[in-house]
């Protein structure tokens, strides 16, 4: 994990696109890329080279858990790590996630210190 | 998050969230009308529940807890509604949308305080509760608090399965790497490539009602600040080309052969292409669908109607018709009153309906339309017309016009008292429209936007109100007038015709100077006098002298007035310049515009005009 790895995040509100960056800028990462949905977020993460994708669950046309599924059955993708941010009442999909191979996940709203925790843990 | 001191990047971010959340508010209230009548519509439910949910978790981040907690109660509500423990009945849809006006009210209070802590929310909060009671018991109604609880325990627990779930899987992995990837992979593989495909349909069905989020990749946020320079300096083109066209004009002709003229004047040519292009591009951009401003519609329809009694259906069509930004933000007033006047006034209660052997359900219908250069809205009811009787007796007892003069109006005139300030034939004012001080308002916030509103009628039968509105008001087409040297530019849009003056075509009545034209009698306005221009003398025109002219017919509405000047000079395009702050607010002027030869001209307003010379004696224009 090194202050400047590259993360893309993902949500289709720009709102919370930029305040999951707000956040991730306090704890030093700047190189950070937005995309809409989980379609516009594979094809950047095609294109460029990430080190971590945080992405919301609802989404429309193609949410978090289809991003996650395509990811993980990427040979070039796979082995990014992906951070999905649930809402609380989300809890029942938290084991379809697991088994798609979610490596971690975080609830809604959330501060820098507890992002810090989740990348401690993601990066161990 | 919370605590975060509010610098500059977090007040953007704010301002984001207030943007962003009004505009998916908006779209909640069509969409809740459009599941009322489609109670089924699960892909409808489930964007009305994300749009919901999003909102509640962007402000979740930026700390307005009490916006979060009622956004939760209606979320919580809707989630009942996706999982079908709760049917789409109209008490529900009631409570719902009055939680997403209470946030409406929260977004406010954010964007003038910083706050959410300034709305009340105790009668919001006491009918979602009571709404999510009457689920019933039992797992799907689990009240808003209790899911609050269990949160933190439900977390630490889920993590713990993660890490745990971790380890295992990290352990299979090992397992996996002896087998080729592939053979699991596959099948995955071949989906991925399907979701490539398919997003099309997939936006196609979940976003059917929502076409601006598919449109969202292809756009992005410009202020319109940005736009007005770029329109500005295209306005500053348009005149230097006119002004270049003019001179090479005059230069061919002086210089007839000369074949460096002529290259000037074929480069000129295709400059004019060009511009011309230009000015219909920018022209573009700042036009909107009208769909923005007849979102708000089908709710408002659905609540007046509830309140007052009546049964009536909304029809609008052609919501993809473009106006200009500018105007789409005036233009949303007018049409809110003059909706409400069919709902209060035109349509008749279901059981007057039925005695005149109509359908309970009354019909109004909106009717958006490009015409042309102009933009026609039509509002049409089917309802009760209005009695041409009953507008001359109101005006009669209200002592607007003499006996004697209305046997002289036609049936347009009488019609068009309406559009008198202060006038209105409802028995008694409710609070929603009648208080008598719409419709001349509306006519004025249209003649403003250089449009101008009709009304016809058929007693019994309903009633239709048409607008008509220029595409553009920046840039707009104009007959140049003059009295002595002094130049005067008259939209033509108000225009109706020129005449050339004869002796003795000018009359005095009553202290007002007239002229007949075929069978009308027209009130006319010495320009000259209006803007006091001295070098004729200024007494009253006797029949004989010198004194003859043209004089312009403009129409206001319905109200018809000559303009007496010197010459009339030719058509031109114009480019409408704001007069400023210092004389932005001279009566009679809408604005100024440098015309092809390097002059500037004045942009006449024909409603101001009309308006300040014309006091009660003249009334709905003398025909």
């Amino acid at each position: 994990m090194k202050p400047d790895m590259k993360i893309l995040v993902v949500d289709d509100m720009a709102t919370m696109r930029h305040m999951v960056k707000y956040i991730f800028k306090q704890l030093g990462f700047t190189n950070i890329e937005e995309a809409e949905n989980g379609k516009d977020a594979l094809d950047k993460l095609k294109a460029g080279k990430f080190d971590l994708v945080v992405s919301d669950w609802n989404m429309p046309v193609m949410p978090g858990i289809e991003l996650l599924k395509n990811i993980r059955a990427d040979a070039s993708l796979k082995h990014i790590p992906v951070l999905m941010v649930t809402a609380e009442a989300q809890k029942d999909n938290l084991m379809e996630a697991i088994q798609a191979g979610v490596s971690n996940y975080i609830a809604k709203p959330f501060t820098a210190e507890t992002i810090k925790q989740k990348l401690d843990k993601i990066f161990a | 998050m919370p605590d975060a001191p509010m610098n500059d990047e977090m007040k953007e971010i704010v301002n984001e969230f207030l943007v962003e959340s009004q505009e998916v508010l908006e779209g909640l209230d069509q969409r809740f009308v459009a599941l009322e009548k489609n109670p089924n519509d699960t892909a409808l439910l489930n964007e009305i529940f994300r749009a919901a949910h999003s909102v509640k978790g962007s402000a979740g981040f930026l700390g307005f807890t009490r916006l979060v907690e009622i956004a939760h109660q209606a979320e919580s509500i809707l989630n009942l509604l996706r999982q079908g423990e709760r049917q789409v009945d109209p008490a529900v849809v009631d409570s719902i949308l009055e939680a997403v006006d209470v946030i409406k009210l929260f977004l406010k209070d954010i964007k003038e305080t910083g706050t959410d802590a300034h709305v009340d929310v105790s009668a919001i909060s006491a009918k979602l509760a009571a709404t999510l009671a009457g689920a019933g018991s039992g797992s799907g109604g689990m009240a808003p608090k209790d899911a609050k609880k269990s949160e933190p325990a439900e977390t630490a627990g889920a993590e713990a399965v993660v890490s745990n779930a971790t380890i295992v899987l990290d352990s299979i992995e090992v397992e996996l790497e002896a087998e080729p990837g592939d053979a699991a992979g596959a099948p995955l593989i071949d989906s991925a490539t399907a979701n490539k495909t398919a997003p099309d349909e997939i936006t196609d069905k979940g976003t059917k009602s929502s076409p601006g989020k598919q449109e969202e990749d292809q756009t992005i946020r410009i202020e319109t600040v940005r736009l007005d320079h770029v329109m500005n300096l295209v306005g500053e083109l348009v005149l230097g080309r006119n002004r270049l066209m003019k001179l090479s004009a005059s230069l061919e002709q002086s210089h007839e052969g000369d074949p460096l003229i002529r290259e000037v004047a074929e480069t000129l040519a295709r400059l004019d292409l060009v511009t011309t292009d230009l000015q219909t591009a920018v022209m573009k951009t700042r036009m909107l669908p009208i769909r923005k401003v007849l979102g708000k519609f089908p709710r408002m329809v659905r609540d007046l109607a509830n309140k007052v009694g009546k049964k009536v259906t909304l029809e609008l069509v052609g919501e993809d018709t473009e106006l200009d930004k500018s105007v789409i933000e005036e233009i949303g007033d007018p049409l809110v009153h003059i909706i409400r006047n069919a709902i209060d006034h035109g349509v008749e209660r279901p059981d007057e309906r039925r005695a005149a052997a109509k359908t309970e359900h009354g019909t109004v219908r909106l009717e958006a339309a490009q015409e042309g250069d102009r933009i026609l809205i039509r509002i049409s009811d089917d309802g009760r017309g209005m009695s041409v009787e009953k507008l001359k007796a109101k005006a009669l007892s209200r002592g607007i016009v003499t006996a004697q003069e209305i046997s002289t109006w036609g049936r347009n005139e009488i019609l068009n008292l309406i559009f008198q300030p202060g006038f209105s034939t409802a028995e008694r004012v409710t609070d929603v429209s009648g208080r008598g001080v719409g419709m001349d308002v509306v006519r004025t916030n249209i003649s403003r936007l250089n449009g101008s509103v009709e009304l016809s009628t058929e007693e019994g039968r309903g009633c239709t109100v048409t607008i008509k509105l220029p595409l553009t008001i920046a840039i707009i087409q104009a007959l140049m007038v003059c009295v002595d040297q002094h130049v005067f530019a008259i939209p033509l849009t108000s225009v109706i015709e020129g005449v050339k003056l004869s002796p003795g075509d000018l009359k005095t009545v009553n202290g007002q100077e007239v002229m007949t034209l075929r069978d009308q009698v027209l009130p006319v306005v010495r320009l000259r006098r209006v803007f006091d221009i001295e070098g004729k003398p200024q007494a009253p025109m006797s029949d004989a002298q010198g004194e003859l002219g043209y004089v312009v017919v403009v129409a206001i509405a319905e109200r018809q007035v000559g303009i007496l000047v010197d010459r009339l000079q030719a058509r031109e395009e114009v480019v409408m310049k704001s007069l400023g702050d210092f004389l932005g607010e001279i009566q009679g002027v809408a604005g100024a515009t440098i015309t092809g030869d390097g002059k500037v001209v004045l942009i006449l307003d024909m409603a101001e005009l009309v308006q300040t010379l014309h006091p009660a004696g003249v009334r709905a224009g003398v025909r």
